[in-house]
């Protein structure tokens, strides 16, 4: 596995992340690090939305993750330099029965991504969040649920409703998006920063780009999805 | 980070399948040639031996250089894996895509496994090549309901694909699966998690420092999962490195690649340490593998560990460490069981100490004495000597010498 994954890192810390409203300035001083993991079912795309994010492109090829991979980007959120750490998980059950769990220590927000093409990745969600329960300690830690592949119109599988009154369920906000399609750059990156707001302000947040070109990015703010903690 | 270490896409060095690597790469061509046209000579020499002389086979692919060619590799693997390859059964996984239950994640791994395959291949006949992969992989499943699939396995099953082709390939897979390998294919990983449980402990017998800042950092031993469950075919970009490296292992116990991934993360020991002591950095350093290693020196050091620290002499600490993480025991008597019929650890025994000089104290570096870690810095000095001194040793005794000294003596 030569070049594209391993990049991410160098590449993450090039681009210009400064927000509107901020003076670009980076302080020196030790940034604070938030720690997300990503898990959901072989294929849903985990590692190029975590590389979608953090090199802002989605890569060419992607293998299999093998065990855990590890991305990071600094951001800048109110002039607060932050490094987000998302922790890539591999897909297949067997490897994080016993493989995953040390990286489940610290986490600071859970990410549960299924293929939206792919009703069964849909239907091992509970599986997931009911494994996420076990590993981690405190029951108030930010989940959120992404749906990945919007793009493959044709293919969908898991209608938006039905996935929206899962999410409710579960008190988690839903996002439909796309780490393919060029023009859902900037809905990973709305999600991720999402979660970086909520997780510097644990407050809910209203995205920071709102979406204009009509792909769905649940969640409008709602009652129902505010419930982060 | 390390600049360059990075291949930009497409930009991943492969021979054709059948093509031989430049190895020997220290020589000068006339004495490349010369060199590798003797190691050819002897490897040919111990294939038509009657009976084959397997221990003759085994320290040839350990030796510098491997087995040289995939054309060699075709012929010795066999002899390496104890498989017969004059009646090979003409049997195909095609019809079992309906019926294997692990047919969608192999399919998924396969259609995203393209950088296993040289780029200069044309689509079509990698894409034959997949449908085989599929086949070879599903038949050996079937063959053997004790195993299970792991993501991984693809790319070890892929490698020997490319060099023997899929009639030959299935019968040696099936052989690693059930020795090498079994302990990865079990329903659960506990016994994966067990060996990676080595690490550890023998990089504390090296290198104390580096083994307590890893502890700090809390680095754990995943970043190494993908080397051990793959023999590193997952994570080596150069198809060369790749089968010199399964040379190499498939000479040696089922423990080897253990060793060598605690000889990178031991090359690698200024790298570790320069970095920020937390998980993140050095689980993040130590997964990106790179990928101008100097194998053969790390090969030959990884052998000298193994006869010095023999998992044996590890049992005892990665056994507390099973302990405190509460996994269970595993079936592990099953490496040893392997080694007592193939001996594979004897060869390098013997070339350790065939190694070493007479004058030397063998039995003080043999018998360490785990009191400080001075003593076991010198120690590793003294380990990184000798290592220099059996290759030297070799070298002359097969006319491979000055080179080699320079390097490590400059």
């Amino acid at each position: 596995m030569a070049s594209e994954m391993e990049s991410s890192l160098e590449a993450s810390f090039s681009s210009s992340d400064v927000l509107p409203g901020t003076s670009g300035f980076l302080s020196p001083a030790r940034s604070r690090i938030f720690k997300i993991i990503v898990i959901g079912d072989s294929n849903v795309g985990k590692t190029c939305l975590t590389f979608r994010f953090c090199a802002g492109r989605f890569p060419d090829r992607t293998e299999a993750t093998i065990g855990v991979d590890f991305r990071e980007r600094a951001v800048e959120i109110d002039g607060e330099r932050i490094k987000i750490q998302l922790w890539d998980t591999a897909g297949q059950e067997r490897f994080r029965k016993s493989m995953v769990q040390h990286y489940y220590r610290n986490v600071h927000a859970v990410v549960f991504v299924y293929d939206m093409t792919n009703v069964a990745s849909f239907h091992s969600l509970p599986s997931w969040i009911e494994e996420c329960k076990q590993h981690l300690l405190a029951s108030d830690i930010p989940r959120i649920l992404v749906g990945n592949k919007c793009d493959l119109r044709s293919a969908i599988q898991v209608p938006t409703d039905l996935a929206q009154k899962f999410a409710d369920t579960h008190s988690m906000p839903l996002f439909e998006t796309s780490a393919k399609t060029p023009n859902d750059n900037d809905h990973v990156e709305a999600i991720f920063m999402t979660l970086a707001h909520k997780l510097k302000s644990h407050k809910p947040l209203m995205l920071s780009q709102p979406p204009d070109d009509g792909i769905s990015l649940k969640p409008e703010p709602k009652p129902a999805m505010t419930c982060w903690c | 980070m390390l600049p360059g270490l990075c291949l930009p896409e497409g930009e991943r060095v492969c021979t054709r399948p059948l093509e031989a690597g430049p190895v020997l790469s220290l020589l000068s061509p006339p004495d490349l040639n010369a060199k590798r046209k003797k190691k050819v000579a002897h490897i040919y020499e111990a294939l038509n031996s009657d009976p084959a002389d397997v221990d003759a086979l085994r320290r040839l692919a350990i030796d510098e250089g491997g087995l040289l060619t995939d054309e060699i590799r075709q012929e010795v693997w066999p002899k390496l894996l104890n498989v017969n390859t004059s009646d090979l059964p003409l049997l195909s996984g095609r019809s079992l895509r309906q019926i294997s239950k692990d047919y969608q994640q192999v399919l998924l791994d396969v259609r995203r496994s393209l950088r296993r395959f040289p780029p200069g291949m044309p689509d079509e006949q990698r894409e034959g090549l997949q449908e085989e992969l599929i086949d070879v992989i599903l038949l050996i499943l079937q063959q053997n309901p004790q195993l299970h699939y792991y993501q991984g396995y693809h790319d070890i099953v892929v490698t020997f694909l490319l060099v023997v082709g899929e009639r030959l390939a299935t019968p040696l897979v099936e052989k690693l699966s059930t020795h090498h390998l079994r302990d990865f294919m079990e329903p659960t990983m506990d016994n994966t998690k067990h060996i990676l449980n080595y690490l550890m402990p023998i990089i504390d017998q090296v290198n104390p420092e580096l083994h307590d800042f890893m502890q700090s950092a809390e680095v754990g031993t995943i970043f190494a999962l993908s080397w051990l469950i793959t023999w590193f075919g997952h994570v080596l970009s150069d198809f060369r490195h790749v089968v010199r490296l399964y040379d190499f292992f498939l000479a040696c116990h089922p423990l080897m690649p253990i060793y060598f991934a605690a000889v990178i993360v031991l090359h690698r020991e200024q790298e570790v340490l320069d970095c920020d002591c937390d998980m993140a950095s050095v689980h993040h350093l130590l997964s990106q593998i790179p990928q101008d290693l100097p194998y053969e020196t790390l090969i030959s050091r990884a052998g000298d560990l193994f006869v010095q620290f023999p998992p044996s002499r590890l049992a005892r600490e990665v056994a507390a460490q099973q302990q405190a993480e509460r996994t269970a025991a595993s079936t592990f008597k099953d490496f040893e069981l392997v080694s007592a019929q193939q001996r594979p650890d004897m060869v390098l025994r013997r070339r350790f100490q065939g190694l070493l000089r007479p004058e030397e104290p063998a039995k003080d570096v043999l018998t360490k004495p785990r009191t400080n870690r001075f003593v076991k810095l010198a120690v590793m000095g003294l380990t990184v000597a000798l290592g220099a001194a059996a290759l030297a040793v070799v070298k002359s005794a097969l006319e491979w010498a000055p080179k080699f000294q320079l390097q490590l003596f400059p």
